[in-house]
C-alpha cells in the first residue's frame, strides 16, 4: 500500500518538475511542496513509515530513500538550469585570466631542432640520413678525402688525436664510408658531432655539422646549385638570395662557398654579416675524382656533389644566439626557451 | 691577406671601379672580405685559398682581376745596371740536396749605404700589413708582395767563406734566427749554411748573425725555390709561420727567382747607392718542365649543365696564360710555372668553372629516383629516445664529450661503466682530456650550474655518445641520461624516486626495451637505499637510476637531492612492434580491494608477481592502491592495498563469485608468502 503511494509521488514529481522548466519561482514552489521542511510531501511520507507494520518497514524505507534522492537530484538540476538561464552562476564567476594548472612541458635542444628540420627537408627530397663514428681513423677523416699527410688543409682542421685514431674533424668521413660500401646512385645527408682543437667566441672544440652527398651519372654543377637553392629556401625563406662563389676544399673540385643574403638587414649591411650583406652558410663542390678513386667509384662514369654546413651556426643565426659555447653549457633555461 | 687596392689597380690597364673590381674578384674565387681606408687608398682583405699561392701577391691577384674584369695586365719592365765585377767572383752557391732546393739564385750588390725606402714603397708595404724597416729589407718584402718570391739579404761580410749551401741540418746544429730565438735544429731540416755554420732556416727565416745592418757594405741576395713539403714539416716542427714559409709551403714559382732577384737588386742599388755586380748566380739541378692539360668543351658543358662554346674556353685560358690550342672539341693548355695547383684535368675544369662563374650556370634540380628517404637506425633510435624524454617534460641539454679525468674516474663504479677510458693525446685543457664513459658526470655538472644560476627545479636530459676502449679499439655507444632536482614540474612537492621511475619507465616503454625490471642495486654512485638497476629478462643491464649518493653529490658541490638515471640505448628494440587491437570488453568490471600486511623486505614486485600467478583468468589487473607503514604496525611491516579488477568476457560477474576469488587469493598469498590480511 505504502509503496504504491511512493510510486505515485515519484510520477507526479517528475511531471511537476518538467512543468517547472527553468523558471526559478516555479522550481522554488516545487521545492517547498515536496521537500519543504515543514509541510513538504516527503516529510509526510517519512512520518508514514512509523505507521507501517514492522515487516513492511524495510522495503518502504529503501524505496523512500530512493525517492528522496530522486527529488533532491531533480531539484538540484532544476536550480542549476534556472540559474544558468538567469545568466548568473550559483558557484560564482570564474576569472578566466587566472593561470591554468601547468603540465610539465619538455623541450628539444636548439641544435637538434635545426638538425631535424634539415633532415626533414632532405628526407622529403628522397635523401637517406646516415650516421658514423665520432672516433675516426686517419683514412676516412683525411686520406680518402684527398687530404694526405702534410697537406696544408690539416692545419685548418686542428685535430684531437687518440693514438693512431682521431676525433673526426668533420662529418665528411661518413661520405667516404658510405661510398666504400655503396655504389651509386647515392643520395645522403649526414648530421653529427665533430671536433676541432679550437676555442673562442666563434669556435668551439665540439660542434655539429650536416653533410650532404649526391653521386650518380650525369650530376652537374647546375644540379648542385639548384639543390642548395631549394634547400636554403626551404630552411630560411623563398626570399633569400643564394650566392655561390669559388672556394677551396681538398675533397671537392670545383668547390663553392655558399652565401645567403643577410636575413637580418635585408642586405643593407649589419653586424651579423659584417656589413657585406651576405652570410656564409655552406661549403660545397663537385666531388673530387681522387675521392672517387680512393673509395672505389669510377670517376669516368660518375660525378657528384657534396655540401656541408654547421648546425650550431644555423641555430645561432635562426634563434639569435650570440655565443656558440653557450649551446653546450647545459643551461636548461636556454632549452626551455624552445618549449 | 691584405692588398693595397691602388697598387693592384696600378698593375692593370683600364681597371674598373673598386666596387665592380671587388665583386668580380669575389665571383672568381677571391672573396674580398673587408674594405677599409688605408694610407692613400683602400686596403682590401682578400681571402686567397691555400691552393693558390700564385695569387698571394699583387701581380698574381691582378692577373685574375684582369681576366675577371675584362682589363689587361700591364707588362712589367725595369732596368738593371750591372758593374763589370762578376757576382761569381765574390760569392758561391751550392745545392747539396736537390730534394729540398730546386733552384738557388744569388746576386751581390756592393757599396750599399744605410737608407730608407721611398715613401711610395713604405705606403704600399704598410697597406699590405708589412712594417717598413730599411731600404734593403723593404725591397725584399716589396718584391715578395708584388711577385710572391721570398728573398733574403745577407751581409756578405758575415757569410763565412762567401759561400751559401742549401743542405739538410745535421745532428746538434742550432741557429739564432732574426727574431732573436735560438732554434734547435733536427737532422733533416732544410737550412742554408755558409762555409762553417748554419746561417738561415731555408724558406722560413734568416739567421741573426748574417743580418743586414747599418754597417753593411756588400749585400748577398738570395732568391731560391724550396720543396714545399720540406719547408712545411720544418716550419711545423719549429712552430714557425712566416710570410716566406706561408708561400713555400703552398708551392712557389720555380721560374720566378731570376726575375725577382734582378728586380730586387735594381731597387736596392737605386735606394742605397750600391752597385749590382755582373751576372746572376743561378744553380738549378733540374730545370722546370712545363706540362699540358686537356679537356673538351662537351665534357665541360655536361659537367656544368651549361653549353660552353670552345671559343669562350680559349678566351679564359688565354687570360690565365695557359697558351691554349684546340683540336676539334679538345682544348690543350700549357700550365705556367706559377700554377702549381694545376696537376690534373679536374684542376683545369675548375679554372673554367671559376671564370664562367656560378652565376652563369642555370640551377636545375637533379633527376633522381623517386624513393622515399630512409633514416639510419641509429638516428631513429636516438630521436625515439629524445622525443620520449621531451614528452615527459624534460629539457634537453648538451654537454661536452670530453670531461675531466677526475670526474671520469668516478664513473668506474657505475654498473654501466663500459670499459677503459679513451684519453685525448692533445686535449685543449686538462679538464677536457678524457672522452666521457657516462653522461652522468656532465649531467651533474650541468645540474650544479643550473642550481648556481638560481634554478630551484631542474628537470633535464642529455642524449649523446659515450666512448671507451674495447679490445684495444675505440668504441662508442648512444646513451640517454635524466636528472630531476627540486619539485616535480607543475606540482608543489619534492621529487622522489617514484617521479624518477615514472619518467624512466615512460622513456623505456617508448624505446621498446625487451621486458624490463627494476631491482635494488647500483651503489656506490647512488644512495644504496634508493638505487636501482634496470635489467632485461635475460639479466642484461640497460640502465641504472636513483638518488645520487651524498658523497658523490658533494664532489660536485651539490647540496640538494639529485635523482638521476642513465639508459644504454644499444639494448633498445630496433623497431617498436605495431600495437595489436584487443576486442573491447562488453561486460562490466568489478573491483575489489585487498589489504596485505607483509614485511618490508618482500618487494612489491615479488608480491605482485605471486599475486598475478595466483589470480585466475578473471583478474584483469592488479594495481597498488595505497601503502602504509607506521602507527598500528610493527616496525618492518607494511600494508599494501591492492585493487583487483575482475571481469569475465561473457557475463556480468556476481559479488559472490568475486568474493570467492578474493578469498582464494588471500589463502594462496598467505600460503606462498606468509602474509596476513587487514
Amino acid at each position: 500500500m505504502g509503496l504504491e503511494r511512493l510510486k505515485k509521488v515519484r510520477a507526479s514529481f517528475a511531471a511537476d518538475l518538467a512543468a517547472a522548466g527553468s523558471d526559478p519561482d516555479a522550481v522554488e514552489t516545487l521545492r517547498v511542496a515536496y521537500a519543504g521542511r515543514k509541510s513538504g510531501l516527503l516529510q509526510d511520507l517519512t512520518a508514514a513509515l512509523r505507521e507501517l507494520p514492522n515487516e513492511a518497514k524495510r522495503d518502504y524505507g529503501q524505496a523512500l530513500n530512493e525517492l528522496k534522492k530522486f527529488v533532491e537530484d531533480g531539484l538540484k538540476q532544476a536550480k542549476e538550469r534556472a540559474a544558468a538561464s538567469a545568466g548568473s552562476s550559483s558557484v560564482g564567476q570564474i576569472d578566466v585570466t587566472l593561470p591554468g594548472r601547468a603540465l610539465p612541458r619538455g623541450a628539444e635542444h636548439p641544435v637538434h631542432l635545426v638538425r631535424r628540420r634539415i633532415e626533414e627537408i632532405f628526407l622529403r627530397m628522397g635523401y637517406d640520413v646516415e650516421s658514423g663514428p665520432e672516433i675516426e681513423d686517419d683514412w676516412h677523416n683525411f686520406e680518402a678525402l684527398n687530404i694526405p699527410p702534410d697537406h696544408p688543409a690539416r692545419d685548418d682542421q686542428d685535430t684531437f688525436y687518440v693514438g693512431s685514431n682521431l676525433l673526426r674533424t668533420h662529418t665528411s668521413p661518413v661520405q667516404a664510408r658510405v661510398m666504400e660500401r655503396t655504389q651509386p646512385p647515392i643520395r645522403i645527408v649526414v648530421p653529427g658531432r665533430v671536433y676541432r682543437r679550437d676555442s673562442d667566441l666563434r669556435h668551439s672544440p665540439m660542434f655539429h655539422q650536416l653533410e650532404g652527398l649526391v653521386v650518380d651519372e650525369g650530376i652537374t654543377v647546375g644540379n648542385l646549385k639548384a639543390t642548395l637553392e631549394t634547400f636554403l629556401h626551404a630552411l630560411f625563406s623563398d626570399d633569400v638570395q643564394v650566392r655561390l662563389r669559388p672556394g677551396y676544399f681538398p675533397f671537392t673540385e670545383p668547390s663553392a662557398e655558399v652565401d645567403i643574403s643577410c636575413i637580418f638587414c635585408d642586405m643593407k649591411g649589419c653586424g651579423v654579416c659584417s656589413g657585406s650583406g651576405w652570410i656564409e652558410i655552406l661549403g660545397s663542390g663537385m666531388v673530387d675524382p681522387r675521392v672517387f678513386e680512393a673509395v672505389g667509384i669510377d670517376p669516368e662514369r660518375y660525378t657528384g656533389f657534396a655540401f656541408g654546413l654547421g648546425l650550431d651556426r644555423v641555430a645561432m643565426l635562426q634563434y639569435g644566439i650570440p655565443d656558440l659555447r653557450q649551446l653546450f653549457a647545459g643551461d636548461q633555461r636556454l632549452t626551455r626557451q624552445f618549449e | 691577406m691584405n692588398f693595397d687596392a691602388a697598387w693592384l689597380m696600378a698593375l692593370l690597364d683600364s681597371p674598373p671601379g673598386a666596387d665592380e673590381m671587388t665583386d668580380k674578384l669575389t665571383a672568381c674565387g677571391f672573396l674580398v672580405e673587408l674594405r677599409e681606408e688605408g694610407d692613400g687608398g683602400e686596403i682590401w682583405d682578400v681571402e686567397v685559398t691555400t691552393n693558390r699561392p700564385d695569387a698571394m701577391n699583387h701581380r698574381g691577384l691582378a692577373r685574375e682581376a684582369a681576366l675577371a674584369a675584362g682589363a689587361t695586365l700591364k707588362p712589367f719592365e725595369f732596368e738593371l745596371d750591372e758593374s763589370d765585377e762578376p757576382s761569381s767572383d765574390l760569392a758561391t752557391v751550392e745545392i747539396d740536396d736537390p730534394t729540398m732546393c730546386t733552384r738557388f739564385c744569388a746576386r751581390v750588390i756592393r757599396g750599399v749605404a744605410a737608407a730608407s725606402s721611398p715613401e711610395w714603397m713604405q705606403r704600399r708595404l704598410a697597406n699590405s700589413g708589412v712594417r717598413p724597416i730599411s731600404a734593403i729589407v723593404d725591397v725584399t718584402n716589396y718584391v715578395l708582395l708584388e711577385f710572391g718570391q721570398p728573398l733574403h739579404a745577407y751581409d756578405l761580410a758575415k757569410v763565412g767563406g762567401a759561400r751559401l749551401i742549401a743542405r739538410r741540418a745535421v745532428a746538434g746544429e742550432s741557429l739564432v734566427t732574426l727574431d732573436g730565438e735560438t732554434r734547435k735544429l733536427e737532422p733533416g731540416m732544410p737550412v742554408i749554411a755558409d762555409a762553417y755554420d748554419v746561417v738561415g732556416l731555408a724558406g722560413i727565416m734568416g739567421g741573426a748573425d748574417s743580418e743586414i745592418g747599418d754597417d753593411t757594405v756588400d749585400v748577398l741576395l738570395e732568391a731560391a725555390n724550396f720543396d714545399a713539403l720540406s719547408i712545411r714539416r720544418a716550419a711545423r716542427k719549429l712552430g714557425m709561420h712566416t710570410e716566406a714559409s706561408h708561400r713555400f709551403e703552398r708551392g712557389a714559382d720555380p721560374e720566378l727567382p731570376p726575375l725577382a732577384i734582378d728586380y730586387a737588386a735594381a731597387l736596392i742599388a737605386e735606394f742605397t747607392g750600391g752597385t749590382v755586380c755582373a751576372g746572376r748566380i743561378d744553380v738549378r739541378p733540374r730545370p722546370w718542365e712545363p706540362h699540358e692539360l686537356t679537356t673538351t668543351a662537351s665534357k665541360l658543358s655536361s659537367f656544368m649543365g651549361l653549353e660552353i662554346p670552345l671559343a669562350r674556353l680559349v678566351e679564359i685560358a688565354n687570360g690565365l696564360d695557359l697558351n691554349p690550342r684546340t683540336d676539334g672539341d679538345t682544348i690543350i693548355c700549357s700550365v705556367p710555372s706559377y700554377r702549381v695547383d694545376l696537376e690534373r684535368e679536374a684542376d683545369l675544369i675548375e679554372e673554367f668553372v671559376r671564370h664562367v662563374g656560378f652565376d652563369a650556370i642555370p640551377a636545375r634540380l637533379p633527376v633522381l629516383a623517386t624513393a622515399p628517404g630512409r633514416r639510419n637506425p641509429n638516428w631513429e633510435l636516438v630521436d625515439r629516445a629524445r622525443s620520449a624524454a621531451v614528452n615527459v617534460g624534460l629539457a634537453e641539454i648538451m654537454t661536452w664529450s670530453f670531461i675531466d679525468p677526475d670526474s671520469d674516474a668516478a664513473v668506474e663504479s657505475l654498473p654501466m661503466c663500459p670499459g677503459q677510458a679513451v684519453q685525448l693525446d692533445n686535449p685543449l685543457a686538462s679538464t677536457q682530456a678524457t672522452m666521457r664513459r657516462s653522461l652522468l658526470p656532465g649531467l651533474l655538472s650541468a645540474v650544479r650550474d643550473n642550481l648556481n644560476q638560481g634554478e630551484r627545479t631542474v628537470a633535464v636530459f642529455e642524449q649523446g655518445r659515450v666512448f671507451w676502449f674495447a679490445d684495444g679499439a675505440p668504441a662508442e655507444g648512444e646513451r640517454l641520461a635524466v636528472a630531476l632536482v627540486g619539485s616535480r614540474l607543475g606540482q608543489d612537492r619534492a621529487v622522489d624516486f617514484a617521479d624518477l621511475k615514472g619518467v624512466v619507465d615512460a622513456i623505456v616503454d617508448e624505446l621498446g626495451y625487451p621486458n624490463h625490471r627494476w631491482r635494488r642495486g647500483g651503489g656506490p654512485w647512488l644512495d644504496e637505499a634508493q638505487a636501482a638497476v634496470i635489467e632485461t629478462d635475460d639479466g642484461k643491464t640497460i640502465g641504472s637510476a636513483g638518488l645520487v649518493d651524498h658523497s658523490m653529490a658533494k664532489k660536485w658541490d651539490i647540496k640538494t637531492p639529485v635523482y638521476v638515471a642513465e639508459l644504454d640505448l644499444a639494448a633498445a628494440a630496433e623497431e617498436i612492434p605495431l600495437p595489436s587491437f584487443v576486442e573491447l570488453p562488453r561486460t562490466p568490471a568489478v573491483t575489489a580491494d585487498m589489504t596485505v600486511e607483509h614485511p618490508t623486505d618482500l618487494s612489491y614486485a615479488d608480491l605482485h608477481t605471486v599475486a598475478r600467478e595466483l589470480a585466475g583468468d578473471l583478474v584483469e589487473a592488479i594495481d597498488l592502491q595505497t601503502r602504509y607503514t607506521g602507527k598500528g604496525l610493527p616496525s618492518g611491516a607494511v600494508r599494501s592495498t591492492l585493487r583487483l579488477t575482475y571481469r569475465a568476457a561473457d557475463r556480468s560477474l556476481t559479488q559472490d563469485e568475486v568474493n570467492d576469488q578474493q578469498e582464494a587469493l588471500r589463502e594462496g598469498l598467505s600460503r606462498r608468502l606468509g602474509v596476513t590480511f587487514a
